[in-house]
């Protein structure tokens, strides 16, 4: 399949920029690019070089607004135009969306679209914020805060500037996704390699990162019980001990779609099941979009505790461990009432 | 048999704290405390509903009785007389909702997962 990532970022935040460099470098080669501007005159694509056709420009509206007719027709042609051979064999789409779009309908597009299953899969969001004003945009703008909480890199642009100092936009971008890595760059040069394959989907075939994708590093320095919370915007990592029942793990997904809605922004996790102690469970929603677990083949560290992060507006880090150990707890119970009824009765005088 | 009940009273008291905890989920404003038993959760909305949860027998594929008055409903309507059976936490959250007119949008979509390479 080829992996898919979406570079976001505020408008003027230097998702061009980057964009820009990243094509320059060798390993971006075999690239298609999507760029969607939100304005009759499309500037970005004239900026970019790139040396073949693989390359669409969107101009009639913004991405999120017009995800299934414009984002999906055009993945579906690109593909169908790989597969006729009357383009090259691009091994990888970057789509840059407009400064204002809310990429959740774009993730929920590559995700659940049947068109679009099977060609594509999501390999991440890369989040570009401006370190002179990006707290401010953060502050103003509801757009922003999405593309925060939705990356998986985060990158801070702009700090080639005299005298710019990164440490409070990085501690706020912290704060609001404490899943994600962030990452400065200097007039847009960062390596592909820094911020492309942090899905966890062995695309590459080649054993999935889970500690990078989860960002372990952000989770173990909060020990996994770090709460943070910006206006409304929670978020908190939850790491447990104790494998979970299959049956708790699939209620759980349930009840939280249910019960969150669109408040959950975004949660994903790797999860020891009781059932398969040897092969971890990956999972991964947006919203009340979620993929159903991916087993991977073992455990990638000496690590097995379950660990989640959690985004979301609203939601009690207290409310998610309530719900996992009543749910647990339920099916515990009604794994010996079912043993009990299926255990034969013992015999008077035996044993 | 007597030694169980500290641990159910501990859950009984999980159950409040989460269903609180449901409440500021929902944004909802109304409290959450012991009823009289079998009650084990009343629930009253600032709205003026009111819901009761109950354990079901051990005997039943059932683990939750929900039963509510609506905002505006007259006492003994069939919804506080005849209870709705949940066999799961997840279901009981749903009567809950249903009682308070919670709406959380569309329903789960889970989709399935790309084949590995």
């Amino acid at each position: 399949m080829i992996p898919v990532s979406v570079i976001t970022g505020f408008l003027g935040s230097g998702k061009t920029t980057l964009l820009a460099r990243l094509m320059l470098d060798p390993a971006m080669g075999r690239t298609a690019v999507i760029i969607n501007e939100f304005g009759a005159i499309a500037l970005d694509h004239d900026l970019i070089e790139t040396s073949d056709e693989s390359f669409v420009r969107l101009s009639n509206g913004c991405l999120c607004c017009n995800v299934r007719s414009d984002l999906t027709l055009t993945l579906g042609d690109l593909a169908a135009r790989r597969a006729q051979g009357t383009v090259p064999r691009f091994e990888r789409v970057v789509i840059e969306t407009s400064g204002l779009a809310d990429p959740a309908p774009i993730l929920h597009a590559l995700m659940t679209d049947s068109d679009l299953n099977g060609v594509y899969v999501l390999d991440g969001v890369i989040t570009t914020v401006d370190v002179l004003i990006g707290l401010t945009t953060l502050e103003q703008h509801e757009e922003s805060r999405r593309q925060v909480v939705v990356a998986d890199r985060i990158v801070i642009t702009k700090t080639d500037l005299d005298g710019v100092r990164t440490d409070a936009i990085k501690q706020r971008l912290m704060t609001v996704n404490p899943g994600a890595q962030v990452i400065e760059a200097v007039r847009g040069a960062i390596a592909p390699s820094a911020l492309f394959d942090c899905g966890f989907y062995d695309v590459s075939g080649k054993h999935p990162d889970v500690s990078a994708w989860l960002a372990h590093d952000s989770i173990a320095a909060t020990d996994g019980h770090e709460h943070h919370h910006t206006e409304d915007i929670t978020s908190f990592c939850i790491v447990r001990e104790e494998p979970l029942r299959a049956v708790t793990l699939a209620l759980l997904l349930s009840a939280l779609a249910e019960n969150c809605g669109e408040d959950l922004l975004r949660m994903k996790g790797i999860v020891h099941v009781l059932e398969q102690p040897e092969r971890p469970a990956v999972i991964h929603g947006v919203q009340h979009v979620y993929h159903a677990p991916v087993w991977l083949p073992r455990w990638p560290s000496a690590d097995r505790r379950s660990r989640m992060v959690f985004i979301g507006r609203n939601i009690r880090e207290s409310w998610v461990r309530g719900l996992i150990d009543l749910l647990d707890a339920e099916v515990a119970a009604e794994n010996t009432k079912r043993t009990l009824v299926t255990e034969p009765l013992p015999i008077a005088g035996k044993g | 048999m007597n030694e169980s009940l500290p641990a159910i009273r501990d859950e009984d008291e999980r159950l409040r704290a989460f269903l609180t905890d449901s409440l500021a989920l929902w944004q909802v404003a109304g409290t959450v405390q012991a009823g009289r038993a079998p009650v084990v959760a009343e629930i009253r909305a600032a709205s003026g509903a009111l819901v009761w949860v109950e354990r079901a027998a051990g005997d039943t594929p059932f683990k939750w009785h929900a039963r509510w008055r609506g905002s505006g409903d007259a006492p003994g309507g069939v919804r506080e007389l005849r209870p709705r059976a949940c066999g799961s936490l997840v279901g009981l959250l749903g009567a809950v909702r249903d009682a308070l007119g919670v709406e959380r949008g569309s329903a789960v979509r889970i989709v399935p997962a790309p084949e590995q390479a």
